[in-house]
């Protein structure tokens, strides 16, 4: 006490110092607090969610009675899941009302959804004890998917490799190469064979395929990507497999029937390495290593095929003609009524019919047209900055630039653009997230974010 | 034509137009230095050759009046007027002769280019000024203690650990702010971002704000990092030291700490940049002059600095 005294009286010995820097200077340095923020989630990833609230997609509820409320339905901003907090995820899925997570613990689950669950497309939850089991068709936060395992899987092999959700089913593909499928299979999406008036609602099926009955001992399903109500299987040596409902062609296989069984595609990826393959409704699209688009599927708005007699369904697998002069495509996606790409010069290319991004007037697009690099954050502050990734829902479309900021534009079906409001974007505008982000999953009026946060 | 060399205090005081590009001190009101340039510019003015007193009617009612004063008149010479002589009347040049306004103004604790208008270059500084041209700053900001004010010369407030900060994590925190504050110059712009308009504006890049009461930050960037210091680059419109300082000190919340800001410094005001700028020991008449012939030429090269109506904007302006 007496030092400090001496240490005051010594530095107020300057006189001619005015009044205001005296209290400055006479301020015991001892007594200043020390800011230990809380630091919550350590976590390499963070996620944040927005769009339709009602059906439990977002996660965010924890009180049934709150999220019942009127006010809880939508939320219009990004909004960070308390769930990321208090878990590693690792990926994230969204179908149509509800959502997915790959997860990392220490308990082995590796599998948590959160949403509509009329159809037991997360598997078989039940209410309260397990004796007087009362099925939920909304879970409000996520749960663990328990996945059926055989002797000798470890927690490493059941961790998620790929995921994807469609309309009414989730299909999961594990590091040991194990497909698992569930939820709704009436026209096969689930790759088994379909069951007359099988019932859906709290089902405990959750079917197990290994990928050596898929696509032969030698090869290996890497990624795996849902439409409304088909599934593909996308393998290392780039061959396609497919089942689910195929009225528009949307399984490739050379016929409009429902397939139960997954089938290979060939058409003109036969020979071709496919790498990535897109899909959110019934346009598919496929990226092979030189960069060129194949599709099939619905082709109604000329999204495939551009010419006068085209037909509007296309059940083999084509290589498109009319994005011929777009150069090296990086990356595709494909809506309900439009398509995307993005080439090598990180530069968007969109057609088809809806909000392209072209303003309000433009409705229609036969021909690829780019998006000029301004709308994605490119400017002489940031003149480096490109498009790096790209996906769609079924009525809007996004884009990540090399910052990690994530452009938004289309239908604003309950708000899951994310930029506060619910009116149409006619052009990409960025949505306000606190981290960068790496992964978006788009729902049909959900959106979710992986990010990567700040600090 | 040749150059000559002018002795002549009224052919200096009317060349005495234009813009000035002075460097601010820190530490140093606005106002000051402006007193302190007036007052370097009079007494430049007032060593020069000055202007003779002016001369009297040769009717002279102080003469030949038969009183006992004529012999001691009769010996001051010729037939100057005493009472404007620079004895009598004072300095030809006093400050409040010359006309002169800043373009913008600084904060106190802020230091660089600071601009003028003198004399004639009055309507420029004002054209400029209408035009909102953008301000570049280095602004430093110092972890682990936070200030009231968030500027040095005031009370600590709080202390905090910064050892886990990394240059990395700055600027990927910097380039995430740049984008949220360019995604809020659309909404500031006043255009409905309904419109065919509001795409098109969308299409040219950045814009400039409709009025002087928001402040619009285009670019942020990290350009030094010695912990505990860092600095970040600038590039905004209707900005102010507060503004600035409050900005760190979000920063600094964002990055699990705390920081106050050490340093402002305005290095480019539109094309005016901080080379160019003139250092306090310069701030005398011949080097004055000199820099009115600099910003003059700067003026002349970028011509849209006094008249565009354009709503685009591009970094270098």
């Amino acid at each position: 006490m007496l030092h400090s005294v001496k240490a005051v009286t010594h530095r107020l010995a300057r006189q001619y110092t005015a009044k205001a820097n005296r209290s400055i200077l006479s301020q015991d340095i001892k007594k200043i607090k020390n800011y230990e923020p809380k630091i919550s989630g350590t976590h390499a990833n963070r996620v944040y969610v927005w769009g339709f609230q009602e059906t439990g997609a977002l996660g965010l509820q924890t009180n049934v009675k709150k999220a019942q409320e009127r006010y809880t339905e939508m939320v219009h901003h990004p909004t960070r899941l308390q769930f990321s907090n208090n878990n590693e995820i690792t990926d994230v899925t969204a179908g149509y009302g509800f959502t997915a997570y790959a997860v990392k613990r220490s308990d082995g689950e590796t599998l948590f959804g959160s949403g509509l669950n009329t159809d037991s497309q997360l598997g078989f939850q039940v209410k309260g004890n397990s004796k007087d089991p009362a099925n939920l068709d909304v879970i409000i936060y996520p749960t663990a998917i328990k996945l059926p395992r055989e002797q000798g899987e470890t927690d490493e092999d059941m961790q998620v490799r790929s995921m994807s959700s469609g309309r009414a089913h989730l299909v999961v593909v594990t590091q040991n190469g194990t497909v698992f499928t569930m939820g709704n299979n009436s026209y096969g999406q689930c790759g088994r064979s379909i069951i007359e008036d099988e019932r859906y609602t709290a089902s405990a099926l959750i079917n197990r395929i290994p990928q050596a009955d898929i696509c032969g001992a030698e090869d290996e399903i890497v990624a795996v990507e849902c439409g409304q109500d088909h599934s593909l299987f996308l393998t290392k040596l780039g061959r396609v497999y497919s089942c689910g409902w195929g009225a528009d062609g949307q399984t490739g296989q050379g016929n409009y029937h429902t397939a139960g069984q997954i089938t290979l595609i060939a058409g003109d990826i036969e020979k071709e390495r496919i790498v990535r393959v897109a899909c959110s409704s019934d346009c598919v699209l496929a990226l092979n290593e030189q960069g060129d688009i194949f599709g099939w599927g619905n082709s109604e708005y000329g999204q495939l095929d551009d010419s006068v007699d085209a037909e509007t369904q296309i059940c083999t697998p084509r290589a498109l003609t009319l994005t011929k002069g777009i150069g090296k495509v990086k990356d595709v996606a494909a809506g309900g009524s439009f398509c995307m790409a993005l080439n090598d010069q990180g530069l968007v290319y969109t057609w088809g019919y809806g909000i392209l991004g072209f303003g309000p007037t433009v409705e229609q697009s036969s021909k690829p047209q780019h998006l000029l690099p301004p709308l994605f954050g490119r400017n002489d502050f940031s003149n480096a900055t490109t498009v790096i990734s790209i996906g769609c829902g079924v009525f809007h479309m996004g884009a990540v630039n090399s910052d990690g900021d994530l452009f938004m534009w289309g239908k604003n079906r309950f708000g899951h653009l994310g930029l506060g409001h619910k009116k149409d974007q006619f052009f990409p505008f960025k949505a306000a997230i606190n981290g960068k982000v790496t992964k978006v999953a788009y729902g049909v009026d959900h959106t979710i974010a992986l990010c990567r946060p700040h600090i | 034509m040749s150059l000559t060399k002018v002795y002549d205090a009224a052919t200096v005081f009317k060349h005495l137009n234009g813009i000035i590009n002075v460097y601010k001190p820190a530490g140093m009101k606005v106002k000051h230095v402006r007193n302190a340039i007036l007052g370097n510019i009079c007494k430049g003015l007032n060593e020069l050759e000055q202007r003779e007193p002016r001369k009297l009617t040769k009717d002279r009612l102080l003469l030949g009046t038969g009183t006992a004063a004529d012999t001691v008149l009769h010996k001051i010479a010729s037939d100057a007027d005493l009472s404007d002589h620079i004895l009598a009347a004072g300095p030809r040049y006093m400050p409040a002769d010359i006309k002169c306004a800043a373009v913008a103004t600084l904060g106190d604790h802020t230091s660089g280019v600071l601009l003028f208008g003198l004399n004639g270059g009055l309507q420029q500084s004002s054209l400029i000024q209408r035009n909102r041209p953008v301000r570049v700053y280095h602004v430093t900001a110092r972890m682990g203690t936070a200030t009231e004010s968030h500027l040095p010369n005031s009370r600590i407030t709080v202390r905090a650990n910064h050892k886990y900060v990394t240059a990395e994590r700055i600027s990927g925190l910097a380039a995430s702010m740049q984008a949220s504050h360019q995604r809020k110059m659309y909404e500031l712009c006043g255009v409905d971002l309904q419109t065919q308009a509001a795409y098109e504006l969308a299409c040219k890049g950045l814009l400039r704000p409709a009025d002087n009461s928001q402040t619009v930050i285009y670019g942020i960037k990290l350009i030094h990092f010695d912990r505990p210091h860092f600095t970040l680059e600038l590039h905004t419109i209707n900005e102010s030291e507060e503004y600035m300082a409050a900005l760190i000190h979000d920063m600094a919340i964002e990055l699990r700490t705390v920081a106050h800001c050490s340093q402002l410094r305005c290095i480019r005001h539109a094309h005016f940049d901080v080379m160019e700028s003139l250092l306090r020991h310069g701030w005398h008449l011949p080097g004055i002059v000199k820099n009115l012939r600099q910003q003059r030429a700067v003026l002349e090269a970028h011509p849209q600095l006094l008249e565009q109506q354009r709503v685009e904007l591009h970094a270098a302006s």
